[in-house]
């Protein structure tokens, strides 16, 4: 297992850089993830890890060890390809056995290890077909054994789900995510769907326009949001107004604890999940904000709705489909105090 | 038009394509000793005479000699040429195909005449076949070019990444990833330039060096000024070999692409 | 040399071979065959010493050699004419017939390129001459009663080059075909075109590129090909390209070869360029 440590990592292919000063640090046998929007970087840093590119500045250690000068064949990586690109003229054992015949490992072990990972991306008596003789759901786990099988020091994913149906990316998810915690190998994996990054990994790289906006666990990012951008890509959030005063702060929904630094008079933007709001009916007696039902979306599990305040704000808020309410119907929002989170002034507002 | 009509045009047309080489076939079983029709007679005479002609069946061996060195050299050349064209080319593609489809593009009398002036210009001369040969490669060239960038263009260079990743170096990515998925492609053009260069006439007949002679050359001479079947039996060996080179390949390809 | 640099120039090992054979093998004689032009004739040398332009001067002042460019583009013009009405409706029926058909059409308009070209010429002798194919066969059913002339003069010529040729007429535009949607035809039937104008103003101005590319082709091989003309015209007629070569085999005249040449190919350019503006496809620029 190896530790993978990037230091001010920029890549520039002449036009301004497209990867511009990162550090990560990735733990032995952690999973990570790169998240950002295309055209971000992603795919950029993961070849340079990969050394596919050759960075334009900083360092990329491998357990301590500059490999800014070893070729890509002699990295030890196993790299999984968006399109898989499994070799089309040689069958599954074949394109399994390729790594194996570079490291020149016995035919006896090919055999064995071959055995072992087909039976690991449960394709046992597969072995014979040619890669267009296998489904996508196949030709993916074929191409995640492919990286599997030479036992690479650190493997990289370059979305590897984009080319599948919902249903079986969902499973893939799962699939890969178990196999990588068997196997315990250190995992970069490049995805630009939220849900994907948030299930599978144990930290999540946000990346915006070749910079990194936050790295923490899937729920630092989804909770404790570094500032708006990244709340917004990972999901809806509604965005609250709020007054610092004398240690609180104020907001439609009531008054909260003032965390942070923030001067008195600073008008901030607080981040609130629609998910994180209860809806009550008017006739509670409960307290909370009242609020006017303007559109539903019911979508089996939950339902979104579309609500009006009397400001003439607008908040988003999903919740199971218990209670039902109709459009036009007056309710009361209620959200819990601890869960806002601040994201920093509102331009201009600083006192 | 209406659609018998227009059936009945193309099909001759055709005819009109293919008679004048059917009509080279037929006289070449002629018994007379003049091109005649209809034959009169049928044999193989004119084979047996054109078998025991020294001067013909070297002019073959010369030609099929020309033409395995031609294929070589050009498939090589036109290989990396293709491949570079494919995937390294960059801004500079559309150039770069340009100048690979020159020798394609300009008059090939033009051409020859060109290539006799500069070998003599740099004192190589026509003493050596090496004029001849750099013509033959020149002409071919483009022909190898567009069918391995042909069969290039759908190499996902992925393939080579993913060999790379796997720790396969240079030479083995070329030779156990690139070469066997783009091997139709290159057999394809080298047979390609086989053929061509077995019937190159204008760049042999100026660039021939002394005392040697290729088929379609000495097919010329004899054409103009004799007559008997001889020539027609000549032509058809001609045609034939290439049929032969043609369904090799057919076989070669078809098995390859067979397989995946 | 570091990874880097290897990156960066490994490619290009590549294309050096053929950058270098094109590069001495074509581009140096062909400015050579520029230079060669201008020089002086040598006497018993192939150029003598200087440069001068009589060579062009002694082009311009013979009518022969003015008549015979003119007597080529002559030939190469309907040449490409009679490919391009020949050829087009079997490019058609090769892009948009049923594809049976198609296949062994296909097959059948390409193999005559496998046959070299001076034994399609000597086909053609076999079947023009005054004892040929033709003439006996018409001779024989009583409808002539002496030979037609077919060989030794420019019909017999063009038929041959026709023959030769018509492939690189009916390949590019079966191309041009093919990538014409036939959802457009029917867009025009739709609006009440018939059959014939739905041809005549959809597919047919759409086709005008590969019509172009044959046309350019053809016309440039005719302008330049030696065996035919020299085969079926004999000694009797001769084109621009059989007087350059024998010119140059018989008598050894390099200066005053390489500037016929460049005539010929600098006319040759000129038509084809002027067909290019006349043929100027707005929509496609
Ligand atoms: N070979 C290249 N030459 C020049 N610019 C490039 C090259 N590869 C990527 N870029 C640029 O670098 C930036 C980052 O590209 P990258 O492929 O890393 O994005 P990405 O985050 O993977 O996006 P996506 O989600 O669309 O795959 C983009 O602006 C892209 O245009
Ligand atoms: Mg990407």
């Amino acid at each position: 297992m190896t530790e993978v440590s990037i230091e001010k990592l920029t890549k520039d292919y002449g036009q301004g850089p497209a990867v511009n000063g990162i550090s990560i640090r990735i733990a032995e046998g952690e999973f990570i993830s790169l998240l950002g929007p295309s055209g971000c970087g992603k795919t950029t840093t993961l070849k340079m890890i990969a050394g596919f590119e050759d960075a334009t500045e900083g360092a990329i250690r491998f357990d301590g060890r500059d490999v800014v000068h070893v070729p890509v064949e002699k990295r030890d990586i196993g790299m999984v390809f968006q399109n898989y690109a499994l070799f089309p003229h040689m069958t599954v054992e074949k394109n399994l056995a390729f790594g194996l015949e570079m490291r020149k490992i016995s035919k006896a072990e090919i055999r064995e290890r071959i055995t072992k990972v087909l039976d690991m991306v449960q394709l046992a008596g597969y072995a014979e077909r040619y890669p267009r003789q296998l489904s996508g759901g196949q030709q993916q786990r074929v191409a995640l054994a492919r990286a599997l099988v030479i036992e690479p020091k650190i493997l990289l994913l370059d979305e590897p789900l984009a080319n599948l149906d919902a249903k079986l990316r969902e499973e893939m998810r799962v699939f890969i995510r178990d196999l990588q915690r068997r196997v315990g190998i250190t995992t970069v994996y490049v995805t630009h769907d939220q849900a994907e990054a948030m299930t599978m990994s144990d930290r999540v790289v946000v990346m915006f326009g070749g910079r990194i906006a936050q790295i923490g666990t899937p729920s630092d990012i989804y909770e404790r949001p570094s500032n708006l951008e990244v709340a917004e890509f990972v999901g809806q959030v509604n965005i609250i107004r709020g007054k610092v005063g004398s240690g609180t702060i104020s907001t439609p929904f009531g008054n909260l604890p003032a965390a942070g630094a923030y001067a008195d008079g600073t008008e901030i933007m607080l981040a609130l999940r629609p998910e994180a709001v209860e809806l009550l009916p008017v006739n509670s007696g409960t307290s909370g904000v009242p609020a006017k039902v303007r559109s539903s979306y019911y979508s089996g599990s939950l339902v979104d709705y579309r609500l009006d305040l009397a400001d003439g704000a607008t908040v988003n808020v999903q919740t199971f489909p218990r209670t039902r309410f109709a459009d036009g119907d007056e309710v009361l929002i209620h959200a819990p105090v601890d869960r806002f989170w601040p994201l920093g002034p509102i331009r201009g507002t600083e006192a | 038009m209406s659609k018998p009509f227009f059936t009945v045009y193309c099909l001759i047309i055709y005819a009109f394509l293919l008679t004048p080489i059917a009509v080279v076939v037929i006289a070449s079983f002629n018994a007379g000793a003049f091109l005649t029709f209809p034959p009169q007679g049928l044999s193989f005479r004119w084979y047996v005479v054109f078998f025991n002609n020294e001067v013909f069946m070297r002019a073959i061996r010369t030609s099929l000699w020309i033409a395995a060195v031609t294929m070589v050299i050009s498939g090589i050349i036109g290989t990396t040429a293709a491949i570079f064209y494919v995937q390294y080319s960059g801004r500079l593609k559309e150039a770069v195909r340009i100048a690979m489809l020159a020798p394609l593009l300009l008059p090939e009398v033009l051409t020859a005449i060109a290539l006799l002036f500069f070998v003599y210009s740099i004192g190589i001369g026509t003493q050596t076949m090496f004029g001849m040969i750099i013509g033959h490669v020149l002409i071919t060239l483009p022909f190898v070019f567009i069918n391995v960038s042909a069969s290039m263009e759908s190499y996902d260079p992925s393939w080579s990444m993913a060999a790379q990743s796997l720790g396969a170096g240079r030479f083995t990515r070329f030779r156990r990833i690139m070469l066997p998925l783009i091997k139709p492609g290159v057999i394809g053009g080298c047979l390609f330039a086989f053929i061509i260069s077995f019937d190159i006439f204008t760049i042999s007949f100026m660039l021939k060096n002394v005392g040697t002679s290729t088929l379609p050359i000495q097919l010329f001479d004899y054409l103009r000024t004799n007559f008997t079947p001889e020539a027609a039996a000549v032509s058809t060996c001609s045609i034939v070999l290439t049929l032969i080179v043609v369904v090799i390949s057919e076989k070669m390809l078809g098995l390859r692409l067979h397989r995946f | 040399m570091n990874v880097a640099a290897k990156k960066r120039f490994g490619p290009l090992l590549l294309i050096a071979p053929a950058a270098i054979l094109i590069g001495v093998f074509l581009v140096l004689p062909y400015l050579n065959i520029v230079v060669m032009s201008f020089r002086m004739p040598g006497q018993g040398t192939p150029y003598g010493p200087g440069f001068t332009l009589v060579n062009y001067g002694k082009f311009f002042s013979d009518i022969f050699y003015i008549q015979q460019v003119a007597n080529t583009l002559w030939i190469g013009f309907v040449t490409t004419l009679a490919c391009l009405i020949l050829g087009y409706p079997v490019a058609w029926q090769l892009a948009r017939g049923n594809s049976a058909f198609r296949a062994m059409g296909y097959g059948l308009v390409l193999s005559p390129l496998l046959v070299g070209i001076v034994i399609r010429s000597y086909g053609w002798t076999i079947l023009l001459g005054n004892n040929g194919l033709i003439n006996r066969t018409l001779m024989g059913w009583g409808i002539i009663d002496g030979p037609l002339p077919l060989m030794y003069n420019a019909l017999g010529i063009v038929i041959a080059l026709v023959h030769v040729f018509l492939p690189f007429m009916i390949l590019p535009i079966m191309s041009a075909i093919q990538g014409i949607d036939p959802s457009l035809e029917a867009a025009a039937r739709s609006l009440g075109a018939s059959k014939a104008t739905a041809f005549r103003r959809i597919t047919l101005p759409l086709s005008l590129p590969g019509i172009q590319a044959g046309s350019i082709l053809v016309f440039v091989l005719s302008l330049s090909a030696y065996v035919t003309p020299s085969l079926i015209g004999g000694l009797r007629v001769k084109t621009m390209a059989v007087t350059v070569v024998d010119a140059l085999i018989d008598t050894f005249q390099w200066p005053f070869g390489s500037a016929l040449a460049l005539m010929l190919s600098v006319t040759g350019a000129i038509v084809v360029v002027v067909f290019g503006r006349l043929t100027v496809m707005k929509w496609k620029a």
